[in-house]
């Protein structure tokens, strides 16, 4: 059995309501636990609070209740915690080269500097940009930015990497690529993933376990483990099936709320 | 590249055309020949001026005077301009003060500041001061409130210490801001300390303008006029222009391979 890695116990997050009133619960006493080396996937409408929770887990907003833990993974080198990001955008440093936005990170995890240069190669090479390191952001497309922040996130080597809806600002072809190639990387990466979408196929295909939130309460009512082996096809017939009953579920679970 | 080398060329022999054309047709007292004002100028760099000085003392005066008014003023907009743009009770507090500032003419600035310190170093400080810090503040301010917080919420994530975001994060995203600012302060700054010393204020270019310009010397006028130029030119394109061009290579290279 593997380690629980993020270990989220009953959190609660509220925002103030604009103009002062009544607080807006944006998570729920949500609970779940990730596994090291699985592909988790939080899955709910638009917001329902998935992406606060990965910011929870990153640090950057704090809880109102409850808990969350990571623990290093077992092969940790170091011991200090490692929390990889990729945004929804690639969210560079459009004045830094590509190799410097790499950097960036390896400096702020405090991964010693004699370590930069193969971490640089090594991933760029993983996400398929070899040979990139003085090239800007600007003068990379949007899915090859959005490589870069892969690159950047994993060259941490992080314990957890959190992913949120990385490849929604991308046209349906190269995001089709980018999910390919993602679970290629991560044959290689052996990465445990904390992965945010909107969308049920990609969940279906991705992941060893899906999350299912709604809102209003911004809760998980759901936990399915998709038990497919891999390599997976795109175009597997039972991704379609399940992703239905995942569908018919969701409706479900929306008009009760709505009956309330 | 190169056409426009020689369009810049070209503007600037029309420019010396026109003016000789026009110095054959007028009293050398009104208009001098470009070649005259050149031996002028020629005169006044070898040569001691008025009152025993050289054109180098009144040159290194102004400098000196430009330089000191405009770090003042710059450091005092980059300060009240970040406090602005991170602070928004500071905002609200000064929001009504700057356009008051903003309005008053230069030259009106330049007199009460002289009414007001007489003709001294204080009066073309604060005069500058006056003028160009709120213009640094106003801009600064905007920079400041226009910073990327996903970029900022990206350097949380990853850990980034204070020292990290300020360098990579904030600084870079504030250059544009700043470089504008610079520019506007510079220009300002000159032309106000150039007016202190027309004005009155003892020694610098400005002080020379007025000697010669007293005793309606046209020649030296204009000479000194094209000094100042020349020298402010050459801080402008030679200093400014290329430190710019060194901190935005990121935004140049932007190239087809994106499209």
């Amino acid at each position: 059995m593997a380690s629980t890695v993020v270990h989220v116990d009953k959190l609660t997050k509220k925002f103030p309501a604009p103009g002062g009133g009544e607080e807006f619960v944006v998570l729920d006493a949500v609970s779940l636990d990730v596994k090291e080396g699985e592909f988790a996937s939080l899955v709910g409408p638009s917001g329902c609070g998935k992406s606060t929770l990965l910011n929870v887990i990153a640090g950057i907003e704090v809880e109102n209740g409850g808990s969350v833990t990571v623990h290093p993974a077992t092969e940790s080198a170091d011991g200090a915690i490692h929390v990889g990001y990729v945004f929804q955008s690639a969210r560079l440093l459009n004045w830094l080269t590509v190799e410097d936005n790499i950097r960036f990170a390896l400096e702020a995890q405090g991964v010693p500097r004699d370590q930069w240069r193969d971490r640089v190669t090594k991933y760029l090479e993983m996400v398929g940009l070899a040979g990139q390191e003085p090239n800007y952001p600007l003068n990379l497309s949007g899915g090859m930015q959005q490589r870069v922040a892969i690159a950047r996130a994993l060259a941490i080597e992080p314990d957890v990497l959190l992913m949120d809806e990385p490849f929604s600002h991308l046209d349906e072809i190269t995001a089709r690529k980018m999910r390919i190639d993602l679970m290629d990387i991560l044959e290689r990466a052996k990465t445990t993933i904390l992965f945010v979408t909107h969308d049920l196929r990609e969940a279906v295909y991705l992941s060893d376990d899906v999350y299912m939130m709604s809102t209003k309460p911004a809760r998980i009512f759901r936990h399915v483990q998709v038990d497919l082996e891999r390599p997976r096809q795109p175009e597997d017939p039972r991704l379609f099936d399940m992703e239905k009953e995942l569908v018919r579920e969701f409706f479900s679970v929306l008009e009760q709320t709505q009956d309330q | 590249m190169t056409t426009r080398l020689y369009m810049r060329l070209a503007s600037m022999v029309t420019l010396v055309v026109v003016w000789w054309l026009a110095s054959l047709v007028t009293l050398p007292e009104v208009l001098p020949s470009p070649y005259r004002i050149l031996q002028t100028m020629g005169k006044i760099l070898t040569e001691l001026g008025p009152e025993g000085n050289s054109a180098f003392f009144h040159i290194g005066i102004t400098l000196f005077r430009i330089v000191v008014a405009f770090v003042v003023a710059m450091l005092a907009g980059i300060g009240i301009g970040l406090a602005m743009g991170l602070r928004r009770t500071v905002e609200f507090s000064l929001m009504s003060l700057i356009p008051l500032f903003l309005t008053i003419p230069t030259i009106l600035m330049v007199f009460l500041a002289v009414l007001w310190f007489g003709f001294s170093e204080t009066g073309s400080l604060v005069a500058v001061v006056a003028v160009v810090t709120p213009f640094v503040t106003v801009n600064m301010a905007e920079g400041t409130k226009a910073m990327d917080k996903s970029l900022m919420d990206m350097g949380k994530a990853f850990k980034a210490n204070k020292g990290m975001m300020l360098r990579k994060v904030y600084i870079p995203q504030l250059m544009p801001y700043l470089m504008s600012a610079f520019r506007y302060a510079f220009g300002m700054t000159w032309k106000i300390v150039a007016l202190a010393e027309t004005f009155g204020i003892k020694f610098g270019i400005g002080y020379m303008f007025f000697f010669w310009f007293e005793s309606f010397d046209m020649e030296q006028v204009l000479a000194w006029v094209l000094l100042f130029v020349i020298l402010m030119l050459i801080i402008e394109y030679g200093v400014i222009a290329r430190f710019e061009q060194r901190a935005f290579a990121w935004r140049r290279t932007f190239s087809a391979a994106a499209l």
